[in-house]
């Protein structure tokens, strides 16, 4: 089996307000693997997220990139956050840049390129998702599928060795939704090690190459994409009997 | 644009403003530097000119009775018989050029430069002509009406009297350039090497005088009574005497040009005309006037298109005369030369230009006065905003600086910090009993002992948090752990600025807490004395400019925070989420992205508190800085023009705040992105 990129070991996040909402998640992920976390609204999937690249601080809980423990005061939390991409639900690109300054930004200031192998790096990225032709649009003038694969390009550019997906469809229109989701299944079959949230249930079993169901903080089943097919727990069957009920 | 610069330094520079708006900035600038400086007062010239009908260079001139003779190059002669106005023609006495002239009583000589002496004894009598067979001769001088002296060159002199020559050449052998006689018996003749001789019967013999400056080439003289007696050299040098018969020279302290002993031109005549006034030639245009015997030496200004060698001055009496110079020119004047001020009337400001001829001049200075601490005012105050809004959102709590440490270390902290909290908390109260206050009067303590009340309340606030860190938890869960420190000190900053008033705080920092004096006094340790004028002046020489930027920037900056800090809110939080997750660090992200964003959301507020800044800049007046204001109350002393004063102050107020507010509308059309913000505006 291939190396381990990601592992989280018994995850706990209880927000100041008292809220439990991650209550000892375990799971792992491997080079070049995508795996889905779905759940109902509530069940601390964005929070597990969120807590893999320390936008939140998860109050117990170990997690690991390539074997070395991140979630600790003494790790470098900026240089552990640009080996680790994220892609938002509202897209956050940089309202005030272009398509290529909002790509550029991190690699001229954070990897501190050049401002010319900047572009070009930039420019490759935007080429595979599709958006060559956007360069020196600003972010209001775009729609929001093209907004979320440029978003994508921008975590592609800084060479991740794994992609957060916050729920990348959640805010798009329906007819939008297939651009963004052909461009994450393109990354898929490239190797790229992805974790993503969502909601897209069909999307998560052909691109997910494993399932991880998350009920009231825990993880309730988890397996490959197959188990969307055959549940094998109550939990997990009513989940997706209840969204096929809304998409029926 | 290819691709620009992300920082905010893109919104305030120079290359942000398109060409439009950066031609009208040049042009108001260049108007403002260009408005004249109108002056009360206009001063022209004493002397008119008048028509001489020649080009040839005049020598000489001399008055006989009413009638004023001129004598120039090549023989030519005229004559004007009213006062030098208009000049007539008159036969030329020979060809060579006439040098020289004196007049004693009625009758006049001329000099021609061959040795040849013209004379005319009287208005109606005829030119006579005497050959003295000598060359080199310069000046002439008349002892009587049909007799008269000659010097030249070589220590030459003649005397010429009863139709008979007798040389009275001394072993004196400089060149002698001019000679003078006060009657017929007491003369003066100088010349080079400062030469000054003296005679006390017609000329008949010569002593030698001490002059006061070996080397000075005495070039005129002037004998006017046994106790003025004044000399030019070339080099501008004043020589006089004031005993009788000329025993001691001294050279003029000339005040007007700071106790120098020369006047620092070329002089080729003087002319005394009265026991005080004292007239001067020479080339290049020169013509000056002395009122007190010297001391003074004011030049004349010329009628326009004159330039030109002045020669010799014929005054017919202390204040009218001639003066004569090469080219033909004659001058002539009823006032010895003297400029002329005109303008100086009792203004009537009732009258809205005289007013405003007075009042623009002040009102230009108290303009530019304004500008300027407005100008730094805001610099200061939006530096000064920026950093408070970032230290207000700053979410540094003590628990994210403590985490990376172990509990016992912050308890250790806490234990240390709890003895010098402890130890500044009793120096403090220990000090205010010195104070002698009794009651509610301790609530004046941060007046009476800043510094015992700092370490009182420095002291406690460093007592209780070493309290919280002593029973720190490995989670750090205390409540006094979610404090924001940065946060803390810079909402005590804006409480206190904006809950003083404004008028106080310009009070206090300048009267209380001299500032500008002590930045003066830094600087000039610094850089040295500020001087009265150029740049050093213009940024430490007044210190109640320095008072009014700091108190206005102070100030201003304190509600700026606030604006700035509600366009940072306004950014969404997924922002700073989306820059940290690219691996940016906090102060990177808050530059390169939420910043840019926030400032331009807040270029519309921000522009009411600039503009709140130059409103508020009035009340500089109260420390004595002349802006616009105080220059309205200035005017108002003078003039009593209150209408027409605080008129004109208004006016321009609104000139700066709306140009102001233009630019800054200017500012948001062009910075403006699209799909950011709201896309209020034009």
């Amino acid at each position: 089996m291939a190396d381990v990129v990601l592992s989280i070991r018994d995850l706990q996040k209880i927000y100041s307000g008292g809220v439990h909402a991650v209550k000892g998640v375990t799971f792992d992920v491997h080079e070049g693997e995508s795996v889905a976390i779905i759940g109902s609204s509530g069940s601390g999937k964005s929070t597990v997220l969120r807590c893999i690249n320390r936008l939140i601080e998860p109050t117990d809980g170990v997690i690991e990139l390539r074997g070395e423990q991140i979630n600790t005061p003494v790790a470098d939390v900026n240089q552990v956050r640009s080996r680790i991409g994220m892609v938002f639900q509202s897209f956050e690109l940089f309202s005030h840049l272009k398509v290529l300054d909002n790509i550029t930004l991190g690699l001229r200031h954070v990897r501190r390129m050049s401002k010319s192998k900047a572009e070009e790096v930039a420019l490759e990225v935007l080429e595979r998702v599709d958006m060559l032709e956007r360069v020196e649009a600003y972010p209001g003038n775009l729609s929001g599928g093209q907004k979320q694969r440029v978003a994508i390009a921008r975590a592609l550019a800084m060479k991740p060795e794994v992609i957060l997906f916050d729920e990348p469809t959640s805010a798009l229109d329906p007819e939008l939704i297939g651009s963004v989701l052909k461009t994450i299944r393109g990354l898929a079959d490239e190797g790229m090690t992805m974790v993503i949230v969502t909601h897209e249930i069909n999307f998560a079993r052909d691109v997910a190459d494993r399932i991880v169901y998350l009920d009231h903080g825990k993880v309730a089943e988890e397996g490959p994409s197959s188990i969307i097919n055959e549940p094998k727990t109550e939990r997990l069957q009513k989940f997706l009997s209840s969204i096929n009920e809304e998409s029926v | 644009m290819k691709s620009a610069s992300p920082g905010i330094e893109r919104i305030f520079s120079w290359s942000a403003i398109d060409s439009k708006s950066r031609v009208v900035i040049l042009v108001c600038t260049l108007l403002i530097c260009t408005i004249p400086h109108s002056s009360g007062q206009e001063t022209i010239t004493g002397w008119g000119e008048a028509e001489s009908w020649t080009d040839k260079d005049l020598n000489s001139a001399v008055i006989q009775g009413e009638i004023a003779w001129v004598f120039g190059d090549s023989g030519v002669v005229r004559f004007s018989q009213d006062s030098g106005a208009t000049w007539q023609n008159h036969t030329s006495l020979g060809d060579a050029n006439l040098i020289s002239a004196d007049s004693f009583g009625e009758s006049i000589a001329v000099l021609s430069s061959e040795g040849v002496i013209y004379m005319k004894e009287g208005v109606d009598d005829e030119w006579g002509t005497i050959e003295s067979s000598q060359t080199g001769i310069n000046s002439i001088a008349l002892t009587g009406d049909d007799s008269f002296v000659i010097v030249g060159n070589g220590g030459n002199i003649w005397q010429y009297i009863d139709e008979t020559w007798w040389n009275r050449t001394t072993s004196f052998t400089e060149n002698l350039h001019d000679i003078d006689f006060n009657g017929d018996e007491e003369g003066l003749a100088v010349g080079d090497a400062g030469t000054i001789l003296a005679t006390a019967n017609g000329g008949a013999t010569w002593d030698y005088r001490e002059s006061p400056d070996e080397d000075a080439t005495i070039i005129s003289i002037s004998y006017f009574n046994p106790y003025r007696m004044f000399a030019v050299s070339d080099s501008g040098q004043i020589l006089y005497s004031t005993s009788p018969g000329g025993f001691e020279w001294q050279l003029r302290e000339i005040e007007s040009v700071g106790y120098n002993t020369t006047l620092a031109t070329t002089l080729s005549s003087i002319d005394v005309v009265s026991s005080s006034r004292i007239l001067f030639a020479g080339p290049d245009g020169y013509l000056g006037l002395s009122l007190d015997q010297g001391l003074n030496v004011e030049r004349n200004i010329l009628p326009a298109g004159v330039n030109t060698s002045f020669n010799d001055h014929a005054m017919f009496d202390y204040v009218s005369g001639i003066v004569v110079g090469d080219s033909g020119v004659i001058l002539f004047t009823d006032r010895a030369g003297e400029n002329e001020d005109i303008g100086f009337q009792i203004p009537d400001y009732n009258n809205f230009g005289e007013f405003v001829e007075y009042a623009d001049d002040m009102l230009l200075s108290g303009f530019i006065a304004t500008v300027k601490i407005v100008v730094f005012g805001i610099l200061l105050g939006f530096t000064i905003g920026v950093l408070l809004a970032m230290l207000k959102t700053a979410p540094t709590s003590f628990k994210n600086i403590l985490e990376k440490y172990s509990t016992n270390q912050i308890r250790g902290l806490g234990a240390f910090g709890l003895i010098i909290g402890l130890w500044l908390l009793y120096t403090g109260v220990t000090r205010f009993p010195k104070l002698q206050l009794e009651g509610l009067e301790y609530i004046f303590t941060p007046v009476g002992d800043p510094r015992g009340f700092a370490m009182f309340v420095l002291g406690l606030a460093i007592v209780v948090i070493s309290i919280q860190f002593i029973l720190a938890d490995k989670k750090l869960s205390g409540r006094l752990f979610k404090v924001r420190p940065l946060n803390s000190l810079a909402t005590v900053y804006t409480d206190f600025f904006r809950n003083t008033p404004l008028i106080v705080q310009f009070m206090f920092i300048h009267f209380g807490l001299r500032l500008g004096m002590r930045i003066q006094q830094l600087m000039e340790g610094t850089f040295g004395d500020p001087g009265i004028d150029g740049i050093d002046y213009f940024f430490y020489g007044d210190r109640t400019f320095l008072s009014a930027i700091f108190t206005l920037g102070l100030n201003s900056g304190a509600y700026q925070c606030e604006t700035i800090r509600g366009a940072i809110s306004a950014i969404p939080s997924g922002q700073m989420e989306a820059g940290r997750s690219i691996g940016l660090t906090y102060l990177g992200t808050m530059r390169l992205v939420i910043m840019p964003q926030a400032i331009r959301i807040c270029i519309p507020p921000i522009g009411n508190e600039m503009v709140n800044l130059v409103l508020n800049s009035s009340l500089a007046m109260v420390i004595g800085y002349s802006e616009l204001s105080r220059q309205g109350k200035l005017m108002i002393a003078t003039t009593f023009q209150i209408f027409s004063a605080w008129g004109l102050v208004m006016i321009s107020y609104f000139v700066v705040t709306w140009t102001l507010a233009l630019l800054l509308r200017r500012l948001e059309e062009t910075t403006r992105i699209p799909g950011l913000g709201i896309s209020g505006g034009a």
